[in-house]
């Protein structure tokens, strides 16, 4: 036993003695998935981080208010369909090659013939080079969201993706799943898909960066709670991912850890099988609605006073987006109602038994599902908890027979516009997927979604998401458990004003995770 | 020919039969998986012609024995298919996660055969009397909590609490160690870094201590339990009548006969140890092959879930036959009785 100890105390000092100074500043932050590297195939938070600062965009969401700015574009004009836009001509990409139109539209074809990530924002468009620095887009019809949509369309030096090609990988997706071929803020230095990205200062950047930004970022994946905690207690580790626990997260926050926010573009929404019995009329789902404790939900991902991982629901739009109630308006739990909508169902509570799913990757789900069976037992409603691993629950959601009464989801508006957040969710010809479990069916919401792709202007917009909402009451094919906004616990060596100033907040969710606008303290 | 070599020759023959029936069989599991893989390899936004065309292109449309057909023709070739989760050469990642888990089991294998037998020889030394009682508790304790229980409790000890060990990685992110063997204690040392050959060791303590805990309590029992029973025998009593010096009987006389028993049980302990490292390599962020192989069964990865199986199954192979060899070594029975059958 001593000689053990002792070994281990002669360890500890040897690497105390010898470990190497930092040359540089490292920001070390971690999230749950692999990070996808290939931009074309980005969806997730994780590869959002990586997109976000490895690739530039032709524009940027506004810091802390609506709107667009342009980015790798100097300007654009919108003609009915046609956008055009001028490229900047001081931007190189990582390699050294400048940027050009072509890129742009080289861009756009391999998200599109590789189909996979969020390349279904770009259907129905098409890209031509109008000259060296100039591309025009041309879409089937009027998408009024389209700019906000690029910002999920990173643009790839064309030139060094073509060079690493070959007949059998065309679009040198093997490459890209393992080096960078972009113009960001950061290169990629190393990619270990199961354990850690490493990312380095781009010095040639063509935007002035912060001093005090990190030289060397280090994204690792799959960290256990246990090891965030421990890791960011020791100061080895920087910002915590959003997935930890919230009691994980109070007790950092009680050890004196910042918490960084993101808010805005997403909620927590408990999805009904409108096609199922008891679930296919609208009074038993009225019913069930009003009975959620919505309190309890809320309680339930608070951190401490002050921040909380959701806020109250006024209904289907999270507070701030078009169409979206004031916040006055909270959702409250109302018993007698929920009462009074049972009397109304048509099926009597005694012959049905609800599946409640939770996907089992996302261990909050199944204190929600817990909260929802003693809820709706009130109710006289019995119900069974099931426990779905993701790719099970994508297969389940398949076919309305096999899809769950009521599963649960978050869901997020990955342009920041509120078409990616709804259309998918509620419009009838996007039934059976993971964000569509209710197959809800309803020639108003669909006229009311494609009113708000539709636009032109703000006001119809506004207009036709408003009255989306206010229908998706009436109807109640989700209960609307909170709107959602991801906490960080983070070291006191990083500032973070995208994550800690909400007017600097961007409004699409990884954003905030721009390496280049953080700062290093030590 | 040596009665070695054909026990050697023997069990090669049995371990190609063992491979192809182990490689049928998860063929056959891993699409009963629920999932489907193309649609999950594709991701949630994919639309159903994208889905239809991959089923295609991976044929997934076609009999189970076509399917089973390609793979054999693929691992023929060298080629064990594109992984779906780390979009990347199945053989690529193996080539990258399993030297981290073989170092990581080595070390636990070294602590589990350094510590468990010295510690049941001790234990049958003073049968009935205080160090044999607190082996027995000991390695109670050991054997009842599942490493990932251990790796916690370390980690909350030895890293939360005492800050004196590392808690996650392989090395401290400043060392740039060039990829030679991907066994970082010997890349380092290849590289003539010695501090960082320290880090990588003080790395490995924590992560293969909670790995071995269980398999040193099996082995101190079951060294007691063998060395006990040989005590017993008449030929140990003779010596003690002799007055040799009890170590020189415990060394000489009771322990070898006592090991041939338990290395069976260690040996298989020592492979399976491959696959239950998951849980430790989850709570250190270790980057290795059981974390890997956990991450793609959850994904439905078919390459690589059959990938990792068949190197595990080949890992579990390779011991059996070493250990074999090592029982064949040390009892000249089984030497003689595989000439006599031959």
């Amino acid at each position: 036993m001593n000689k053990s100890l002792i070994l281990a105390a002669a360890l500890t000092a040897a690497t105390a003695l010898t470990s190497p100074a930092f040359a540089q500043t490292v920001l070390r932050v971690d999230e749950v998935a692999v990070g996808e590297l290939d931009p074309a195939k980005a969806s997730d938070y994780a590869d959002s981080i990586l997109m976000f600062n490895v690739y530039d965009t032709l524009v940027l969401p506004r810091q802390g208010g609506p709107g667009y700015d342009p980015h790798l574009a100097g300007s654009w004009e919108a003609d009915g369909a046609n956008y055009t836009f001028t490229l900047r001509d001081d931007v190189t990409f990582q390699s050294g090659n400048p940027l050009r139109a072509a890129d742009v539209v080289y861009s756009l074809e391999r998200m599109q013939e590789i189909g996979q990530g969020l390349s279904h924002l770009f259907t129905g468009v098409t890209a031509e080079a109008v000259d060296e620095h100039t591309v025009r887009f041309t879409l089937d019809e009027p998408y009024a969201p389209f700019v906000a949509s690029l910002v999920r369309l990173p643009i790839v030096d064309q030139v060094l993706v073509a060079e690493n090609a070959t007949e059998d990988d065309p679009w040198a997706e093997g490459y890209l799943s393992g080096n960078a071929a972009g113009s960001g803020a950061y290169t990629v230095t190393s990619h270990n898909p199961q354990d850690v990205t490493v990312m380095a200062l781009n010095e040639g950047y063509f935007l002035p960066i912060n001093d005090a930004a990190p030289d060397q970022v280090r994204l690792r994946y799959s960290l256990e709670a246990a090891t965030v905690r421990t890791l960011l207690s020791q100061g080895e580790h920087d910002i915590a991912s959003q997935w930890l626990p919230p009691e994980v997260i109070r007790a950092l926050a009680a050890d004196g850890a910042q918490l960084f926010t993101e808010s805005g573009t997403g909620a927590f929404y408990v999805k009904m099988n409108t096609q199922r019995a008891p679930l296919d009329d609208v009074n038993c789902r009225l019913a069930l609605s009003h009975a959620f404790d919505y309190g309890t939900a809320l309680q339930m991902v608070a951190i401490n006073e002050e921040v909380s991982s959701g806020s109250a629901p006024t209904g289907a739009i999270p507070v701030g987006m078009y169409g979206s109630n004031p916040a006055e308006m909270a959702l409250e739990r109302d018993m007698d109602a929920a009462r009074a909508y049972l009397e109304a169902c048509p099926y009597d509570p005694a012959d049905f038994n609800l599946e409640i799913s939770w996907i089992a990757e996302v261990p909050l789900e199944e204190r929600f599902a817990l909260l929802m069976q003693a809820n709706f037992a009130e109710l006289g409603i019995s119900s069974s908890i099931e426990t779905l691993p993701w790719a099970l629950f994508t297969e389940r959601v398949a076919s309305p027979e096999n899809t769950p009464h009521i599963s649960q989801i978050f869901v997020n508006a990955v342009t920041g516009d509120p078409d990616t957040l709804l259309f998918g969710m509620y419009h009838s010809s996007t039934p059976g997927t993971w964000q569509s479990p209710e197959y809800l069916a309803d020639d108003q919401v669909d006229a009311a979604l494609e009113a708000g792709r539709r636009g032109p202007g703000e006001e119809d917009r506004e207009a036709a998401y408003a009255a989306l909402n206010e229908r998706l009451m009436e109807l109640a094919p989700t209960i609307y458990g909170y709107d959602r906004q991801s906490v960080f616990a983070a070291s006191d060596r990083v500032n973070a004003p995208a994550l800690s100033d909400p007017a600097m907040a961007f409004g699409v969710d990884g954003m905030g995770f721009s390496f280049r606008l953080m700062e290093m303290t030590e | 020919m040596s009665s070695v070599f054909r026990i050697l020759l023997r069990r090669l023959a049995i371990s190609v039969i063992v491979l192809i029936g182990v490689s049928m069989l998860i063929f056959a599991i891993a699409r009963i998986i629920p999932g489907d893989p193309a649609r999950i390899a594709l991701g949630p936004n994919a639309n159903a012609d994208q889905i239809a065309s991959l089923r295609t292109e991976m044929h997934l449309d076609e009999p189970i024995i076509a399917q089973y057909g390609y793979f054999v023709a693929d691992v023929m070739r060298g080629n064990l298919g594109q992984s779906l989760y780390t979009n990347r050469p199945v053989t690529v990642d193996i080539a990258e996660f399993l030297p981290a888990t073989l170092e990581l089991v080595i070390f636990a294998g070294i602590l589990m055969v350094g510590l468990g037998l010295p510690l049941g020889i001790l234990a049958a030394r003073h049968r009935g009397r205080w160090p044999d009682h607190l082996v027995r508790v000991g390695t109670l304790l050991t054997v009842s909590a599942p490493s990932f229980v251990w790796a916690v409790i370390l980690m909350l000890l030895f890293a939360f609490y005492l800050p004196l060990f590392p808690v996650a990685g392989r090395l401290t992110d400043s060392y740039e160690i060039a990829r030679v063997t991907g066994f970082l204690t010997v890349d380092t040392l290849l590289a003539g870094n010695f501090s960082a050959f320290v880090d990588a060791l003080h790395h490995l303590v924590l992560p293969s201590i909670a790995l071995a805990l269980s398999g040193i309590g099996q082995a101190a029992r079951l060294t007691r339990a063998n060395m006990i029973e040989t005590y017993d025998k008449p030929y140990i009593e003779m010596a003690q009548a002799f007055g040799f010096y009890p170590t020189r009987i415990a060394r000489r006389y009771a322990f070898k006969p006592s090991l041939i028993p338990s290395l069976t049980i260690i040996g298989l302990d020592f492979a399976a140890m491959l696959g239950n490292a998951f849980l430790v390599e989850a709570v250190f962020a270790w980057p290795g092959l059981s974390r890997y192989g956990v991450a793609v069964i959850l994904r439905k990865d078919l390459n690589a879930i059959m990938g990792t199986v068949l190197v595990i199954a080949l890992t579990f192979l390779v011991v059996n036959i070493l250990v074999d060899l090592l029982i064949a070594f040390l009892n000249p029975r089984i030497r003689h009785s595989t000439r006599a059958s031959s």
